[in-house]
């Protein structure tokens, strides 16, 4: 029995580690189904991105960043500047208009890069996937305050994202947010 | 002069290190257990724990696979669930302190594991048969326990969150609740006869007597 168990035991060890990608890509699709979509993700934004997506980032008040410290810059998918919302509550910057993309990761990457180097992204790969340190050169690392300790929050459609940037499945018009949280 | 820290190493190659790493720590753990006198419950739970911190953060790299579920179980079910509770907590802060990254977590992460430990001496009876410990129960009991140490630990999203999160956020967990629960199965299939010989002989309950023969069930 005790052999059994064994062998059987790294048999099974060995199915679950090639399977569970597969079965985690099945169940975040399932499990997207039970998350509503709020409309109010993209209040304030340019209403030429509405059923299109977007990635914001808001930086904290204490570490703002150089060129958005004023205000929410909403920048389109060109790079191009269309507005600066005054009536956001925060300072940063929302690439929008872009389309088509439904892993979250791969969006993040490609909407920071229209605009050069300003909303650069740094992470490291762990245990759970790639987590995100730095975003437009403000490390979550370097925070601190009267609190234990700092980390950038992902928000998915106004709520808080029930997976890692690596594992979000992106939709149609799915709004993405980056903010600093602290424990 | 050859720069010996300026290689670098692929995940895998990092993971077979560790492993290997590991299992020197282990040798060692042995070896030093066998030169304690018998009934030393501290002394042995001190090993425990160091092989519980060293596992959990040289297996970092393979997802949710750890031995730290196997250990509170046979901490509860042959010290009881206040010591397995100790030991929990301290695994959890000392690896999380040291390298994980430690935060509100760390408090779910004892609270699951000591939940996992009290349950282990809770279910004592089932798991073992006199002096024997019936491995294929402890078997399904670890594989049961990797979930409910894991949805207590997703608990902690509603700090943030409100209630209608944690049902997506359990389903979307379920593929490594599953590494957990295997990874759970076989650390006991491999190791849970030879701990339970070295804990027996600092198990407090006279009765129990360290044999490595397995009940079948």
């Amino acid at each position: 029995m005790s052999d059994k168990l064994k062998s059987g035991s790294l048999l099974l060890l060995f199915a679950v580690i090639l399977l569970a990608p597969v079965i985690q890509d099945r169940l975040s699709e399932e499990a997207i189904k039970y998350v509503a979509d709020s409309e109010s993700a993209h209040n304030g934004m340019p209403t030429e991105w509405d059923g299109k997506q977007v990635f914001c980032t808001l930086f904290p008040e204490d570490f703002p960043h150089a060129e958005y410290s004023t205000g929410v810059t909403m920048i389109d998918s060109s790079g191009s500047t269309l507005a600066v919302n005054e009536e956001y509550n925060g300072t940063g910057a929302c690439v929008g208009g872009l389309e088509g993309f439904t892993h979250g990761l791969d969006f993040m990457l490609n909407a920071s890069a229209v605009v050069g180097n300003s909303l650069s992204i740094g992470y490291d790969i762990g245990e759970w996937g790639p987590l995100v340190h730095t975003i437009g050169g403000i490390n979550s690392n370097n925070i601190t305050g009267d609190f234990g300790g700092a980390y950038w929050h992902l928000d998915h459609n106004g709520a808080t994202s029930m997976v890692g940037i690596g594992d979000l499945v992106m939709s149609d018009g799915d709004v993405i947010l980056w903010r600093i949280s602290t424990w | 002069m050859y720069d010996f820290h300026s290689i670098s190493l692929s995940p895998a190659e990092m993971l077979a290190l560790n492993v290997m790493t590991l299992s020197l720590i282990m040798l060692a753990l042995y070896r030093g257990e066998s030169q304690l006198d018998s009934n030393r419950p501290w002394a042995m739970l001190s090993l425990l724990a160091i092989f519980g911190i060293s596992g959990r953060i040289l297996l970092e790299p393979l997802p949710n696979i750890q031995p730290v579920t196997m250990l509170v179980l046979l901490a509860g079910i042959y010290f009881g669930g206040w010591r397995a509770l100790a030991l929990a907590g301290t695994i959890a802060w000392v690896s999380n302190v040291l390298v994980l990254g430690h935060g509100p977590w760390t408090f779910f992460q004892a609270l699951g594991w000591g939940a996992v430990g009290l349950s282990g001496a809770g279910l004592s009876g089932f798991l073992l048969d006199g002096n024997r410990i019936r491995v294929t129960r402890l078997a399904y009991v670890s594989a049961a326990s990797a979930f409910l140490f894991d949805w207590i630990v997703s608990s902690s999203i509603l700090l943030e969150t409100g209630t209608s999160m944690i049902v997506p956020y359990l389903i979307n967990g379920l593929a490594f609740d599953l590494y957990h629960a295997a990874g759970n199965v076989a650390f006991v299939a491999w190791m849970a006869v030879p701990l339970s010989d070295m804990i027996l002989r600092h198990s407090a309950d006279p009765a129990r007597e360290a044999v490595s023969e397995v009940v079948a069930n």
